[in-house]
């Protein structure tokens, strides 16, 4: 009888916590329907009282959105392609071979995942306009594409896997590239997935690096396009949620394809070692 | 079969990533053409500032600049065009940025020399930022003063690098339907702030002790009635150095005793009436507030229904020392680092901005913005909007006290929480205030400019 007075209770706190979390997301999405008027008035109703496409028909004359948007999915696809990649290469070099330095690199590594970006990011910033790359994607994807988070999570992935397993593909007469390729990769699904879904939403609504490098406004990522509708006096709220609203569906769809193996993943990374 | 798909997957990201490093910028203009024709057949524009458009820039070859701003990429991009219609070798491309990192971006772009921006819009609040990268204008002084009227204001070291196109500043937004339903009419519009007390008594509504509509409503503008009703009494903000405040003066501790007696004796609004007095003119709660030009593109925005008009800010005495502060939206600086080929397309450009006073009554009318042109001044069609049209009649006697750092504002509205919701005596608040902000001036370079205001000396 506890365990279920128990567990109705949790049952009720965890539904809290999820309307609460909820309910701001389906505020912003039913009011991206509403006027800025009705969004601003004094009675606040969830479901708008005069429904209007106004705020997503208006979205392309703030800026290009389409062409942002698009510039956002690119760079964060090939960013998360190429984080998954070298994590993978990385942990499975960092776990499955022994050389010297190996704990000396990964302590590097770690290392870089504990200096706040804001420390780094002037002295980032002044190397990668000497190098001439402002302006450029490469300024996008070259400082993204070796993640220190990512190669922590697939050290602590891959070597959980067995080294028989590898022994036997070796006996089997498999080279590396194919062991990496056949068996390391597909046995990661997991962790890959939780990668692949934290490396696309940091990419997605990275602001200022991109801002900072990024001239061209046909080049420019949708997370500085959105900033556009905070005016110096006021905001379009409604064009803001409904350009927000249609840059969550991305998010959602990564999420959405890696979801079963998410959870399963974030949890390989932080209890194997 | 997954080995090829896995190759052809990567294949793809290659090629995406190298097709898009180097792609092109297609939404920008293509380089200009080589211009022969230095005779355009066009008359020549403006009143002292003039621009002969008949003429070669960069000896008709190609040149191209960048124009930066945080604002009506439209707009701006419309005045580039018509230039470069003119002057077909030029190319402008503008780039648009957001208000916030605006100000993070370009002292960092401007560092790169000539391959920052060449031309980039001014917000006289960052002047200390910006001035080490711009150059003056190549425009003859006296000629500037002739054509605007805040230009003397702007004057550094004899050269000016930039000035304002226009003006915006405080005047009084009443709500139309609850004027009337008050019984009060245009008649009854006050000049002076007994007047505007007793107005505001009228528009107030409380029922069963609980108030409904605030007949004034000045939450979250304290501080911006702080820093300009004062010089109504003939005080200035800034001492005779000025590079220190005194909040002090008999203006400062004046102006505080009014605005907290309008809530607290006459009951006409309420600090707990809503943080916001925008949100609440707005809704429909309030009847009159205090803002700003900018409150028209706001109400425009958010409450395009609500039907309003705006007065002149009241006054003490019926002629004050000035009736309030203004500040300015500013033209473009130029980048002193530019190639001397964009350094005269630059140049040309800002003469052509000057002296076309199309330009600047459309800029003016965008931002509801008293032109700083004297040939606009007198627009009927800039007069119908009721933040231009509230403060046009004595516009020459509002005063700028400089690009203000942010502490000014910064502390006094904490003055403000401290007179309003903590009861705090009012001279005492005010000292602190005082001595927080000479501290922070200490830290700044900045001198005030309340000392070009033409009446400056024959303060009260």
């Amino acid at each position: 009888m506890k365990r279920k007075i128990m567990g109705a209770a949790l049952f009720l706190v965890l539904l809290m916590m999820g309307v609460v979390t909820v309910v701001p997301f389906v505020w912003m999405v039913l009011s991206s329907f509403k006027t800025n008027a009705e969004i601003s008035a004094l009675e606040q109703t969830l479901l708008p009282k005069a429904f209007t496409l106004e705020n997503y028909a208006t979205l392309q004359s703030n800026f290009n959105f389409l062409r942002y948007f698009g510039n956002s999915v690119f760079i964060a696809l090939v960013v998360t392609a190429l984080v998954i990649y070298i994590s993978c290469i990385c942990g499975f070099v960092l776990s499955k071979y022994q050389f010297k330095g190996k704990n000396l690199i990964f302590g590097f590594i770690m290392m870089t995942m504990m200096i706040p970006w804001s420390v780094t990011i002037i002295s980032r910033y002044t190397m990668f306009v000497d190098a001439g790359l402002q302006d450029s994607y490469l300024s996008l994807i070259l400082p993204a594409m070796v993640s220190g988070f990512g190669i922590f999570m697939m050290k602590q992935d891959i070597g959980a896997l067995p080294d028989e397993l590898l022994e036997a593909a070796r006996m089997d007469g498999a080279n590396e590239f194919a062991i990496f390729h056949k068996i390391v990769l597909p046995m990661s699904k997991n962790s890959i997935s939780a990668i692949a879904i934290f490396q696309f939403l940091w990419v997605w609504e990275d602001y200022l690096w991109p801002y900072l490098m990024i001239d061209s406004e046909e080049k420019q990522l949708l997370a500085v396009g959105l900033t556009t509708f905070n005016g110096r006096y006021s905001t379009d709220y409604g064009g803001l949620f409904a350009a927000t609203t249609i840059s969550i569906i991305p998010v959602l769809i990564i999420y959405i394809i890696f979801q079963k193996r998410f959870v399963a993943g974030v949890a390989a990374g932080a209890v194997k070692g | 079969m997954k080995k090829k798909l896995w190759t052809a997957c990567l294949a793809a990201v290659l090629v995406l990533t190298l097709g898009g490093c180097s792609a092109e910028t297609a939404g920008q203009h293509p380089e200009g053409v080589v211009d022969t024709e230095p005779d355009k057949g066009l008359e020549v524009m403006g009143n002292h500032v003039t621009y002969d458009p008949n003429h070669l820039v960069n000896d008709g070859q190609p040149v191209t600049l960048e124009w930066w701003l945080w604002d009506a990429p439209d707009l701006f991009g419309q005045m580039a065009e018509a230039y470069m219609e003119i002057h077909p070798n030029v190319t402008i491309n503008i780039i648009n940025n957001p208000w916030d990192g605006f100000w993070t971006k370009l002292p960092l772009a401007l560092q790169k020399g000539e391959k920052g921006p060449t031309l980039f819009n001014v917000h006289n609040s960052y002047q200390h930022l910006l001035l080490p990268y711009m150059a003056p204008y190549d425009i003859d002084l006296d000629q500037m003063q002739e054509d605007f009227f805040t230009a003397a204001s702007h004057v550094i070291d004899g050269q000016i690098y930039y000035t304002d196109f226009g003006v915006m500043t405080g005047a009084i937004y009443y709500n139309k339907e609850m004027w009337a339903a008050a019984g009060l009419t245009q008649e009854d519009i006050p000049k002076t702030w007994d007047e505007f007390r007793e107005v505001a008594k009228k528009l107030t509504i409380v029922e069963d002790g609980k108030m409904v509509q605030a007949g004034f409503n000045y939450n979250g503008d304290f501080q911006n009635l702080m820093l300009g009703v004062p010089y109504q009494y003939g005080g200035t903000i800034f001492k005779e150095d000025m590079q220190t405040v005194s909040f002090t003066g008999e203006g400062m501790i004046k102006t505080a005793k009014m605005l907290k007696d309008m809530y607290r004796v006459d009951g006409i609004g309420s600090e707990d009436f809503g943080t916001d007095a925008a949100q609440s003119f707005g809704q429909g709660q309030s009847a009159m507030v205090y803002k700003w030009g900018h409150f028209y593109g706001y109400m425009n925005t958010n409450y395009p229904d609500i039907e309003y008009g705006a007065f002149e800010i009241p006054t003490v005495t019926e002629n004050p020392f000035a009736y309030d502060r203004y500040n300015g939206e500013a033209t473009p600086g130029i980048n002193k680092n530019a190639s001397p080929a964009q350094m005269e397309a630059a140049q040309d450009f800002i003469r052509f901005y000057l002296a076309n006073t199309r330009i600047q009554k459309e800029l003016c009318m965008y931002y509801s913005l008293f032109p700083a042109s004297n040939a606009l001044r007198d627009d009927p069609e800039m007069l119908e909007n009721p933040a231009i049209a509230a403060v046009s009649e004595h516009i020459e006697d509002y005063i700028w006290p400089g690009p203000m750092p942010s502490t000014l504002e910064d502390n006094m509205k904490i003055a403000a929480q401290d007179i309003m919701y903590n009861d705090k005596e009012i001279e005492k608040t005010l000292k602190t205030a005082e001595d927080i902000v000479n501290v922070d001036l200490a830290n700044i370079d900045f001198t005030s400019a309340e000392n070009l205001y033409y009446k400056y000396g024959q303060e009260g």
